[in-house]
């Protein structure tokens, strides 16, 4: 991880800035943060004015800073690539945020509360930044949240030495600072739960619960396989010491060539592992990573064996895996515009001596994930079918966003999806009403 | 206390301003077209770009600036070799009428400069006569050529009595003396306008100076077709010296005039410190220049926070705050002393600091070159504080009173041996 700006850093990048008119960064972000405004605040030492531009829009500010991927969003268009490289404004953010923290402003007077009850189901980044949304329009909020403590992937998912949980807790208090009310290990679990908080005194519910369904890789799961959600969440839960006894010194595995695989990889890293290889059937340029995480995860010292398709687990007479059979790919013709898909080498197996195996090939959603939301159109992989103009579902009063409508995401789309359905929750009911 | 109880108005000689900030007159405000947009940008007056009376053909050099910049750093002052408007009066006074009607509760000052006593009361009675909520008297541009006018004028205290009589005479807005610092102490003419019976002062105009030159033409830039002139400096690096001059202007009891600073003027920070040093309207020209008229939406957000956070509703209560405590060395309190405190954590090691000391400072520091850090002496420290305004990171290097017991070291005497030697008789005064 590269090192967090302070204040005499993150006022030499902001420098750096050419202060563009009409500026293209402010047109990467999927949440409409406008870099150019909250970096020309900066340099003109309007610091809780840029404090305020950033967090108004997104009360993830601080988190986005770290997680985006900006080298594919508001850096990608930076008029300074021109000149050598784009201005590095995730982490002026991150530093921006951070820096009204160490000052003490509060960028939000508490909302008075005027308006109604809305529930919104996930603590994910979704959740909370319709929460933030609609508290400040004055709406009376509860997030219902099946974990212990709230955050969704920024706390059960995305590892610690990637993003602090004490950031999270800080930025998260901006959020019940603002009057939303948190219910943490309150599952929405009952069929046509959902549905039954609309006449419980909810005005309208968001459903943001994400995917935290994994893809199984083979029908087999012997002893020593996990998958990335409860290996990543394990700091959190009663695994926690089992995986890292089981980890620590040991050879792991990571199958799969995503970010996810990549965090995976990294904690187990973390976690003392004496090697972490990195399975994927692809090319490297072919892993949907983005292109920094690669570079570091291999920097890092996680061994890359790409080109290489698993083929079946080797367990011991306990049952406990002990290798990874695999066989060498190549990669085939290309198929008009489709990416080229790997073929297996004849005879090419072979297999790696393991410990202990992560399966990181994909978060889903559970498949009775519509109980709760009969009645809400599915699609054929159970996502919610809902348009992400207006974050509507096919049933009235029912609004969805994040990845539970999207698929696998970012943070920052989750936040946008969270601003859209607060805006079209308001507008709901306040037509309602009148 | 938040952002709603805060009142950036200001009344100014009874005009009242929505917020301090206006443009000053040049090239930021030459045409109605600008300024109107300047309007909608969140400034809340104007010094319309000074008049002539088309007696004088006004042409400008071309090219007529030249940017001053420090290492990469951009326009850390700006020169210029700018008349004063090239634009005929009538499509002036015509832009007057336009602003009025469209923004009537903006406030439009007419700068002007004549040549001649009539021609001072003939520009005043039109500026006034077409929508001029008050004048701004241009004694200072540096660069008008002709005897009698700008800056000449202002050199010339008693032309700057008559020539602000004949215009209050003239009028009955309210009338502002702009200032030309180019002289070594400004309450004096300011005190002129006044007996001329000025309602305010405006400071300060360019400071004259050569900011380059041309290294193969051999000739000062802004370089006019292989000629040079000593021009107009502004921007940033001259602040300092606006500073001065208002807050000299600020503490002369007898002058108690309202004040209207410039000079430098960017941000928030720099505005908040011409206001504590007595201003109450702040102009601006080159902030403009490099940045654009968005800059009002920074002066304004970051004014208003700093109010918030010192719980101070109004302007007035800021105006002239830091006076107090201006004031000559002879009352500074010499028996307390200090040093340097450094806090190595976050040092990398660049050993500027090192360097500094070592050449212009108290040599107070020594080199671990293994660690690539500096050892202060303590006893050694001058707390001249040129290391902290060397060294790139924040907090590593800060003052540090110390108790009345510590004793400075001196500085070492390399001719001990030699002071036998020595050819000297210790003065004393004649009596
Ligand atoms: C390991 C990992 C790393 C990632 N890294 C990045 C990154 O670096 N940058 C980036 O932009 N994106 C990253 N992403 C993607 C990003 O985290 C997601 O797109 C984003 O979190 C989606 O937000 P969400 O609010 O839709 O869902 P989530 O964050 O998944 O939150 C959903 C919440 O709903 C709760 N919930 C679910 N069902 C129920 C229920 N029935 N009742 C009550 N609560 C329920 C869950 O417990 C969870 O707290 C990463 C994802 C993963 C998995
Ligand atoms: C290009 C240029 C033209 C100027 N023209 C005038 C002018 O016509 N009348 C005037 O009173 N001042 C004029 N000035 C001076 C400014 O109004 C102002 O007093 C000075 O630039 C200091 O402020 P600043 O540092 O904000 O620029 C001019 C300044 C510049 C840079
Ligand atoms: S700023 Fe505009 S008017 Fe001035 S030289 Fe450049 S292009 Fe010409």
């Amino acid at each position: 991880m590269s090192k967090q700006y302070d204040f005499s850093r993150a006022l030499a990048e902001a420098d750096r800035c050419l202060l563009c008119h009409d500026a293209p960064c402010s047109k990467g972000c999927p949440a409409n943060t406008d870099p150019g405004k909250f970096i020309k605040k900066f340099k003109m030492q309007n610091i809780k004015g840029a404090i305020r531009t950033i967090k108004e829009n997104n009360i993830l500010g601080g988190a986005c800073g770290v997680l985006c991927p900006t080298a594919r969003l508001c850096e990608k268009e930076c008029s300074a690539s021109h000149l050598d490289r784009p201005i590095k404004i995730g982490k002026i953010q991150e530093f921006l945020v951070r820096h009204g923290r160490e000052i003490n402003f509060k960028v939000f007077e508490k909302p008075e509360v005027t308006g109604k009850k809305v529930a919104i189901i996930g603590s994910g980044p979704a959740g909370i930044s319709c929460g933030a949304a609609l508290a400040r329009k004055g709406y009376q909020v509860t997030i219902f949240e099946k974990m212990e403590e709230p955050g969704g992937v920024l706390r059960y998912g995305v590892p610690s030495y990637r993003f602090g949980k004490d950031s999270l807790k800080k930025e998260l208090k901006d959020v019940t600072d603002l009057g939303v009310e948190f219910k943490c290990s309150h599952p929405i679990q009952e069929k046509g739960e959902v549905q039954d908080l609309l006449s419980k005194g909810f005005q309208a519910v968001f459903i943001a619960t994400g995917l935290w369904d994994a893809a199984d890789l083979f029908d087999k799961k012997p002893a020593g396989v996990y998958n990335s959600v409860d290996f990543l969440s394990s700091p959190h839960t009663i695994q926690s010491d089992l995986i890292k006894d089981q980890v620590a010194g040991k050879k792991v595995a990571v199958i799969g060539g995503g970010s996810v695989a990549m965090d995976c990889a990294g904690f187990a890293q973390t976690l003392g592992a004496q090697d972490v290889y990195l399975i994927y059937r692809r090319s490297f340029n072919q892993m949907p990573a983005e292109p920094d995480e690669k570079i570091e995860s291999l920097e890092n010292n996680i061994h890359f064996l790409i080109l290489n398709q698993p083929k079946d687990y080797i367990t011991d007479d306990t049952g406990k895996i002990t290798g990874i059979k695999l066989a060498r790919t190549q990669l085939a013709k290309a198929k008009k515009d489709q990416r080229r898909v790997p073929v297996e080498v004849k005879d090419s197996q072979w297999s790696l001596d393991i410990d202990i195996v992560v399966e990181a090939i994909g978060n889903k959603a559970f498949e009775d994930s519509g109980k709760i939301y009969p009645g809400v159109d599915l699609d054929a992989k159970k996502l919610i079918k809902a348009s992400l103009e207006d974050c509507r579902t096919s049933q009235e009063g029912i609004f969805a966003g994040g990845d539970i409508v999207r698929g696998p995401s970012l943070v920052v789309n989750a936040v946008q999806d969270g601003k859209t359905a607060a805006n079209t929750i308001d507008s709901y009911l306040k037509q309602r009403k009148a | 206390m938040n952002k709603k109880d805060i009142d950036l108005s200001i009344d100014f000689c009874g005009v009242k301003f929505k917020n301090p900030f206006l443009l000053s007159s040049s090239p930021v405000s030459n045409s109605a077209e600008m300024v109107a947009r300047s309007f909608e940008a969140g400034w809340a007056g104007v010094a319309f770009k000074t008049l002539n009376s088309d007696t004088t053909p006004i042409i400008h050099p071309s090219p007529r600036m030249n940017g001053i910049q420090y290492g990469n750093k951009k326009l850390v002052g700006l020169q210029n070799a700018e008349m004063i408007s090239d634009r005929p009066l009538k499509e002036n006074l015509a832009d007057f009428l336009y602003l009025k009607k469209k923004y009537p509760d903006h406030v439009l000052i007419s700068s002007i400069m004549g040549f001649s006593n009539d021609e001072w009361a003939y520009l005043a009675k039109v500026s006034e006569d077409n929508g001029a909520d008050m004048l701004e008297l241009n004694f200072s541009c540096p660069h008008m050529s002709v005897e009698g006018a700008g800056h000449h004028v202002g050199k010339a205290f008693d032309l700057i009595e008559k020539f602000t009589a004949t215009v209050k005479r003239a009028v009955s807005i309210p009338v502002m003396a702009k200032m030309t610092p180019n002289i070594t102490d400004m309450t004096e003419p300011a005190l002129y306008a006044k007996r001329g019976g000025a309602d305010a002062i405006a400071a300060i105009n360019t400071v004259l100076g050569i900011s380059q030159i041309d290294l193969n033409q051999f000739t000062p830039k802004p370089n006019v077709f292989g000629l040079g002139t000593i021009s107009g400096t502004s921007g940033p690096a001259i602040k300092p010296i606006g500073l001065r001059f208002i807050s000299e202007m600020a503490k002369c009891k007898e002058l108690a005039l309202p004040l209207s600073g410039m000079g430098g003027i960017e941000t928030w920070v720099d505005a908040l410190e011409y206001i504590l040093l007595g201003a109450s309207t702040l102009q601006v020209t080159t902030g403009i220049i490099h940045y654009g008229y968005d800059i009002v939406e920074d002066l304004i957000e970051g004014l208003t926070d700093f109010m918030v956070e010192k719980k101070i509703t109004k302007i007035e209560d800021l105006v002239g705050r830091a006076l107090t405590n201006l004031t000559t060395t002879d009352k500074f309190d010499l028996k307390r002393q200090g040093r340097a405190e450094y806090n190595l954590d976050k040092c990398v090691g660049c050993g500027q600091c090192y360097t500094v000391c070592k050449d212009a400072g108290g040599f107070a520091l020594d080199w671990d070159g293994d660690k690539r850090q500096p050892v202060l002496d303590k006893d050694k420290c001058l707390s001249c504080m040129i290391c902290s305004f060397v060294c790139p990171i924040c907090d590593i290097i800060s003052y540090k009173e110390m108790p009345d017991t510590w004793k400075r070291q001196d500085a070492v005497v390399m001719g001990k041996d030699l002071e036998d030697q020595l050819n000297f008789q210790p003065f004393k005064q004649p009596i």
